[in-house]
C-alpha cells in the first residue's frame, strides 16, 4: 500500500514537473499573423496587395501621422496660390504657406509615404515565392499583383521626389531590425529613372480591367500606370514618351468627359466618384472616411484664397447663370470661401458627416488630357494642344472671361493657358504647386518667374520680398528632411537651403 | 559547528570587516543633478571654435556672463571670418585695439531681449529693439542662385535657430554695424539727392532730421522718422532743376521756413512719423506725415508699393511708385526711401460719398444674388470680410429683393445689410470701413428699412467718436404730402429715395469733421437687445454746404433720381 501510494505520488509529481506548458514562452503575437505563417496562398498575396491600398486611406491604428491624402493635399496646395489659412490652421501649416519652413516642421515627415512603400516592397519581395507554396497561383495572376505594388511604389517615390527632390531609394522590404536603415539620398534624377523602370515593368504585367468600376478606379490598371507615366515623363522632359503614354489612355476609349449640367456633374464626378472621368481614386467609404470633412468644414484648416473665384474661375457680374461648372459650389463656396469639393453632395447640399465619403482623386481623365496638351505644346503641336483645352472648357461651361486667344506657335502662351485651365479643373486636388513647379523648372529654371508670381498672390505683404528672394533659390522649392529623420539616419544630408 | 560559532572575538570582528569591505565599491555614483543638459549661450560659444572671436568681444565688453544667465535672448553671432573682416574694416589688428565703447555698442546691437525665431522674420524690422536701441531689419536675398535670410541687409544667416538653454542664436557672416549717420547725413552724402538736401536746408528740416537718437530715446518708435526722398532726376522730370524752381512753384508765402509755406509743406509731407520700413508701409494703409493732418495712403500691387493711389469720385488716380531696391536705408534716427515720381499734397474739395453698406467685395462675389433682379439672401461670418468687423459670434446677411418689391426692394439698389439680433454676443459694434472721404465737414445721413417690433435705438460712431443723434429702427418714414421736404430736413429727416415709401427712413445723425483724407471707420451700436432684424441701407456723407436732399437716390435700382 505504502509503495503504491509512493509510486502514485511520484507519478503525479513527475507528470506535473516533466510536462511543460510552453505557451507563455511563445513570442508569437496573439493578434496578428507572422511572416512564416503568411505568404502561403494566393489569398495571402491578394490580402497584402489590398493592404497597400488601405494603408493609403488612413494610418494604421496606433500611428499618429496624417492620412496620405492629407499630405498629398498639403504638399500640392499649401505653397500654391489657391489656399488660405482657415480658422483652425496650425502653426506648421501656416509656416509652409508663408515659405517659412524649418526642418523641425512636423509636416515634412515622410513616414506615411515610406510605410506604404515598405508594404509594396514586401509584396514585391515575398509574393514570388508563394507560387511554390500554392499551385493555384498562376504566374499571370502573380504578375498582376506585382504590377499593382510596383505602380503604387512608383507613384509614391515620384511624389517624394517632386516634394523633397532627393530621397533615399529603398527597393527591398524592411523585414527585421537587423536591416540597414542608414541609407543615403538618391538624386531626383535617379528616382525618376527608377520610377520609370518600375512603371514600365508594371505596365507589362498590368491589368486592363478588374471587372467592376470601383476596382477599376480604386486599384491600379494599365491606364492608371500610363497616367502616372505621362506625369513622370513631363517632369523628366521626355515629351514624346509622355504623349505616347497619354495616348494609350485616351485611345483606350474607356473614358469620357461628362457634359456639364447643374448638380449631376458635380455629384457624379466628385460626391459619388468612380465615374467615367476617373482613373485612380482613393476609395474612402462611409466606414473608412477621409480627413476632408473635418479639415474643410467642421474645423476648417484651409479655405480658398480670396482671389480664386474671381481670378481663377471668373465671375460674370452681369449674368449669374453664366458660370464655370467647376467654380461656384463645386470647388468653393462664394463669400465664405469654404473648400467645397470634398464636402458637397451636389451644387446645393452638403454631405452629412455620416456620409462624407468623398474620394481623393489621384488621376482623372481630364488630367491625362491636359498633360497630353502640355506634351503637345512642348513638341510644337500647339494647335492640337489648344483643341484639347477647348474641348475641356466646352464640357465645363467655362466662361468667356477666362478664355484666351493664344498664338499656337508660342509655347509659353499655350503652357500658361494649360496651367490656368489646370488650376480650374484640379482646384484643391493637390496639383497646383507641382504643376507650376514642373513648368518653372523646365530648361534649367527658364520660367522661375511663374512660380514667383504664384507665390506673390498669397504672400503676406510684409513678408513678400523675403518670400520672393527665398524662392529664387531652387533648393527652396523642395521641403527639408525632417529633423527626426536626420537624427535617426546619419547617412542623410540636409538640403543646403535648410542648413 | 561549535568551533565556528565560538570563534574568538578578534576573528569574528576581522571576518565582519572583511565582509564589509569586500562588498564595498569605490566608484562614485553618477547622479544627474540637472534636468536639462542644453548649454547656455556663452557655454555654447565656448564649445565652438568658430565663434571664439565674438566670444572674446563678449568677454572684453563684459556681456559673456550676462549671456549665460537664464532668460530668453536672441543673439546674432558673427563667425570668426566676420569678426576678422570687421577688424580689418575698422583698422584694428585685434579685438583689444577697438575702442571699448564701440565694441560695447556693437555687441549690444547683436543681442535682443526676446527669443525670435527666423519664422517670425518679415521684410522689415524685428519688433523687439536690440539692446543698443536700434532696430534690426530682416529679409532674404538671392546671390548666384542661393538664397539666404539676411539681417540688416548685408549679414547672411549661415546657421539659423540654434536653440539653447537661455534663448536662441543665429550665426551670421557679417558683423552688424551700428547705423551712425542721421537721416540728414544719409541724404546729404548721396550726390543724386542734392536738390532734395537743398530743399531740406531751405525749409529747416535738415536740422530736424539731423538729431541722432541714443539710449532710451532709441527704443521708442515714436522718436523715429521716415523720409521719402527723390533724386535730382525725378525732380528734373517734373521740371525742377534748381531750388529756385521749387521755390517759384511751391513757396507761396515766400518764406520756406514758415511751416505754413507750401514748400515747407512739400518737404514735411515727405517726412513720415515713426519708423516705417517698406514692410510696415505695405501693411499700413494710411501713413501719418509731418504735414499737419495730411496722410499718405499706401498699397501693394503685386510687388510694387504704391503711394496715394486712390479712387476719387470714381476716377482712379495713379499712385507713386517707391524705388524698392534703393529704399529701406537705415539711419540712426529713421529710415530713408526713394520715390520714382514727384508728388505733393493735393488740394481737394469735400465731395459727397454715398456709401451703400452692401457694396463689399465679399457680397459682390455672390453673383447669383448680388443686385440681380430676383435677389436672395446669404449669411457671411466675421472672418469672411476685409472691411467689416463686429463683436459677437453672429453672422450678417446680404439681402436683396426685386426692385421696388418684397421687404427691402425700395432701398437703394434694392439691397440691405441685415443684422438679425443686433445685440451683445451676437452682432454688436459693427464697424464698416468707408470709401475715401476727402477732409472737410460733412453731414451724415443713415437710411434703413423700418422694423417696428423688437428693435430700438442705434448709436453711430465715426472713427470711434459718437455722433450727436441716434436713430430708431422702429420709426417709419414720413410720406405725408402736406409736410414739406425742407421742413422735414430741418427736423433731421428726409425722403432719401425716389419713389419713397414709408417703410424706409433716413435720419441725420450729426456733423462730422473729417480731419484726414482717406478711408475711415463708422460703427453702429444697438442700445437694446434686439431680437428681430435690423436692415441698414445707405450712409450718406454730404458736405455741409451741399444740398442735403438732392440728388435723391433711386429706389430699387442704382444711381440718382432726376432732380425735379
Amino acid at each position: 500500500m505504502q509503495t503504491k501510494i509512493k509510486i502514485l505520488l511520484a507519478l503525479i509529481v513527475m507528470s506535473i514537473t516533466a510536462s511543460s506548458c510552453d505557451d507563455y514562452l511563445d513570442l508569437r503575437p496573439q493578434d496578428g499573423i507572422i511572416r512564416e505563417e503568411f505568404w502561403k496562398t494566393k489569398e495571402d498575396v491578394r490580402a497584402a496587395v489590398i493592404g497597400i491600398y488601405s494603408s493609403m486611406l488612413n494610418s494604421p491604428p496606433g500611428v499618429g501621422d496624417l492620412p496620405l491624402s492629407k499630405y498629398l493635399f498639403m504638399y500640392g496646395e499649401l505653397r500654391g496660390d489657391m489656399v488660405s489659412p482657415g480658422t483652425n490652421v496650425t502653426e506648421d501649416e501656416r509656416d509652409i504657406m508663408n515659405t517659412n519652413i524649418l526642418a523641425s516642421n512636423s509636416l515634412t515627415s515622410w513616414a506615411a509615404f515610406y510605410r506604404t512603400i515598405n508594404y509594396c516592397n514586401t509584396v514585391i519581395d515575398l509574393a514570388p515565392d508563394v507560387i511554390n507554396e500554392d499551385p493555384t497561383l498562376t504566374q499571370e495572376q502573380l504578375n498582376k499583383y506585382l504590377s499593382e505594388a510596383l505602380a503604387v511604389r512608383g507613384y509614391l517615390y515620384f511624389t517624394l521626389a517632386r516634394t523633397f527632390r532627393d530621397v533615399p531609394l529603398k527597393l527591398n522590404a524592411s523585414l527585421s531590425d537587423q536591416d540597414n536603415f542608414q541609407l543615403p539620398k538618391n538624386t531626383q534624377a535617379e528616382i525618376f529613372e527608377q520610377v520609370i523602370k518600375d512603371l514600365k515593368q508594371a505596365e507589362e504585367y498590368g491589368v486592363e480591367t478588374y471587372g467592376d468600376q470601383a476596382s477599376n478606379n480604386g486599384r491600379i490598371t494599365k491606364d492608371a500606370i500610363n497616367a502616372i507615366l505621362t506625369d513622370v515623363y513631363l517632369w523628366t522632359g521626355n515629351y514624346q514618351e509622355a504623349l505616347t503614354a497619354a495616348d494609350k489612355v485616351v485611345n483606350s476609349g474607356k473614358y469620357s468627359l461628362i457634359q456639364a449640367s447643374n448638380n449631376t456633374w458635380f455629384n457624379r464626378v466628385f460626391a459619388v466618384g468612380n465615374s467615367t472621368e476617373s482613373i485612380f481614386e482613393f476609395q474612402y467609404t462611409v466606414q473608412n472616411k477621409g480627413p476632408f470633412y473635418t479639415m474643410f468644414l467642421q474645423r476648417p484648416e484651409f479655405i480658398a484664397s480670396a482671389t480664386v473665384l474671381e481670378d481663377v474661375f471668373g465671375i460674370d457680374y452681369g449674368d449669374a447663370e453664366n458660370k464655370d461648372i467647376r467654380g461656384e459650389r463645386a470647388s468653393l463656396v462664394p463669400g465664405t470661401n469654404q473648400i467645397y469639393k470634398y464636402v458637397g453632395l451636389n451644387n446645393d447640399v452638403r454631405k452629412e458627416l455620416e456620409s462624407a465619403d468623398t474620394h481623393w482623386f489621384v488621376y482623372r481623365y481630364a488630367d491625362v488630357l491636359l498633360m497630353k496638351a502640355e506634351a503637345l505644346a512642348e513638341l510644337g503641336q500647339g494647335e492640337e494642344a489648344v483643341a484639347i483645352i477647348d474641348e475641356i472648357r466646352a464640357s465645363r461651361n467655362a466662361i468667356e472671361f477666362t478664355a484666351k486667344t493664344v498664338d499656337v506657335t508660342n509655347k509659353f502662351d499655350i503652357i500658361d493657358y494649360i496651367l490656368e485651365e489646370r488650376a480650374r479643373e484640379f482646384a484643391y486636388e493637390g496639383k497646383r504647386w507641382y504643376d507650376v513647379l514642373r513648368n518653372a523648372r523646365k530648361n534649367n529654371y527658364e520660367r522661375l518667374q511663374i512660380l514667383i508670381d504664384m507665390a506673390m498672390v498669397n504672400a503676406p505683404p510684409d513678408q513678400q520680398q523675403s518670400i520672393v528672394n527665398k524662392l529664387k533659390d531652387p533648393n527652396s522649392h523642395y521641403l527639408p528632411i525632417n529633423t527626426y529623420e536626420l537624427y535617426s539616419n546619419k547617412a542623410l544630408v540636409q538640403n543646403p537651403f535648410y542648413k | 559547528m561549535k568551533r565556528v560559532i565560538t570563534l574568538p572575538r578578534l576573528w569574528r570582528l576581522t571576518l565582519l570587516l572583511v565582509v564589509l569591505f569586500a562588498f564595498q565599491n569605490c566608484a562614485q555614483d553618477k547622479l544627474t543633478e540637472t534636468t536639462d543638459e542644453t548649454l547656455n549661450i556663452t557655454e555654447y560659444l565656448k564649445e565652438n571654435d568658430d565663434y571664439s572671436m565674438f566670444l572674446e568681444i563678449l568677454n572684453v565688453t563684459n556681456y559673456a556672463s550676462f549671456m549665460n544667465t537664464y532668460g530668453t535672448y536672441t543673439l546674432f553671432v558673427p563667425n570668426n571670418e566676420a569678426v576678422k573682416a570687421y577688424l580689418q574694416n575698422v583698422g584694428a589688428s585685434s579685438v583689444k585695439d577697438v575702442p571699448l565703447a564701440d565694441l560695447q555698442n556693437m555687441a549690444k546691437l547683436h543681442i535682443l531681449d526676446q527669443k525670435i525665431n527666423t519664422t517670425d522674420f518679415t521684410d522689415g524690422k524685428i519688433a523687439t529693439p536690440s539692446l543698443y536701441g536700434q532696430f534690426l531689419i530682416t529679409g532674404a536675398t538671392n546671390k548666384n542662385g542661393t538664397s539666404s535670410i539676411t539681417v540688416n541687409k548685408d549679414a547672411n544667416i549661415v546657421q539659423p535657430n540654434v536653440e539653447l538653454g537661455n534663448g536662441i542664436i543665429h550665426v551670421i557672416d557679417h558683423v552688424l554695424r551700428v547705423a551712425d549717420k542721421t537721416l540728414a547725413q544719409s541724404i546729404e552724402e548721396n550726390p543724386s539727392l542734392s536738390l532734395f538736401t537743398e530743399a531740406l536746408k531751405a525749409t529747416g528740416w535738415y536740422e530736424k532730421l539731423n538729431h541722432p537718437l541714443v539710449g532710451e530715446e532709441a527704443t521708442n518708435l515714436e522718436n523715429y522718422q521716415s523720409v521719402l526722398a527723390q533724386t535730382n532726376a525725378v525732380f528734373e522730370e517734373a521740371g525742377f532743376k534748381t531750388l529756385d524752381d521749387l521755390k517759384a512753384r511751391y513757396s507761396h508765402l515766400k518764406d520756406p521756413m514758415n511751416p505754413a509755406d507750401s514748400l515747407n509743406l512739400f518737404v514735411s509731407y515727405r517726412v513720415m512719423t515713426r519708423l516705417q520700413y517698406m514692410a510696415d508701409m505695405a501693411v499700413t494703409p494710411a501713413l501719418e506725415t509731418k504735414a499737419p493732418l495730411e496722410i499718405i495712403s499706401s498699397k501693394l500691387s503685386k510687388d510694387t508699393l504704391l503711394l496715394n493711389e486712390e479712387v476719387f469720385n470714381g476716377v482712379l488716380e495713379k499712385g507713386i511708385v517707391v524705388d524698392r531696391p534703393n529704399s529701406d536705408v537705415t539711419a540712426s534716427n529713421g529710415v530713408l526711401h526713394l520715390v520714382k515720381k514727384n508728388f505733393a499734397i493735393k488740394k481737394r474739395l469735400p465731395a459727397p460719398v454715398y456709401f451703400d453698406l452692401c457694396d463689399q467685395p465679399e457680397f459682390r462675389k455672390l453673383t447669383s444674388i448680388f443686385r440681380t433682379t430676383t435677389g436672395g439672401r446669404q449669411d457671411l461670418g466675421k472672418t469672411d470680410f476685409t472691411d467689416i468687423t463686429w463683436d459677437g459670434t453672429g453672422v450678417i446677411t446680404y439681402y436683396k429683393d426685386p426692385a421696388r418689391g418684397g421687404t427691402v426692394g425700395y432701398g437703394w439698389n434694392g439691397d440691405v445689410v441685415e443684422i438679425y439680433r443686433f445685440r451683445d454676443g451676437t452682432v454688436q459694434n459693427i464697424a464698416f470701413k468707408t470709401p475715401v472721404i476727402i477732409k472737410g465737414k460733412y453731414k451724415v445721413w443713415v437710411s434703413y428699412r423700418t422694423n417696428a417690433s423688437k428693435t430700438g435705438l442705434v448709436k453711430m460712431f465715426f472713427n470711434g467718436k459718437e455722433l450727436s443723434r441716434q436713430f430708431n429702427v422702429q420709426e417709419y418714414g414720413n410720406v405725408d404730402s402736406k409736410v414739406d421736404e425742407r421742413v422735414l430736413e430741418s427736423q433731421g429727416y428726409k425722403r432719401y429715395t425716389q419713389p419713397f415709401t414709408n417703410r424706409f427712413n433716413c435720419r441725420l445723425l450729426g456733423v462730422i469733421d473729417v480731419e484726414t483724407t482717406g478711408r475711415h471707420t463708422i460703427s453702429f451700436q444697438s442700445q437694446a437687445s434686439f431680437s428681430n432684424q435690423t436692415w441698414l441701407d445707405v450712409v450718406e456723407f454730404r458736405p455741409i454746404d451741399m444740398d442735403q436732399i438732392y440728388p435723391k437716390l433711386n429706389a430699387g435700382t442704382s444711381g440718382f433720381a432726376p432732380i425735379p
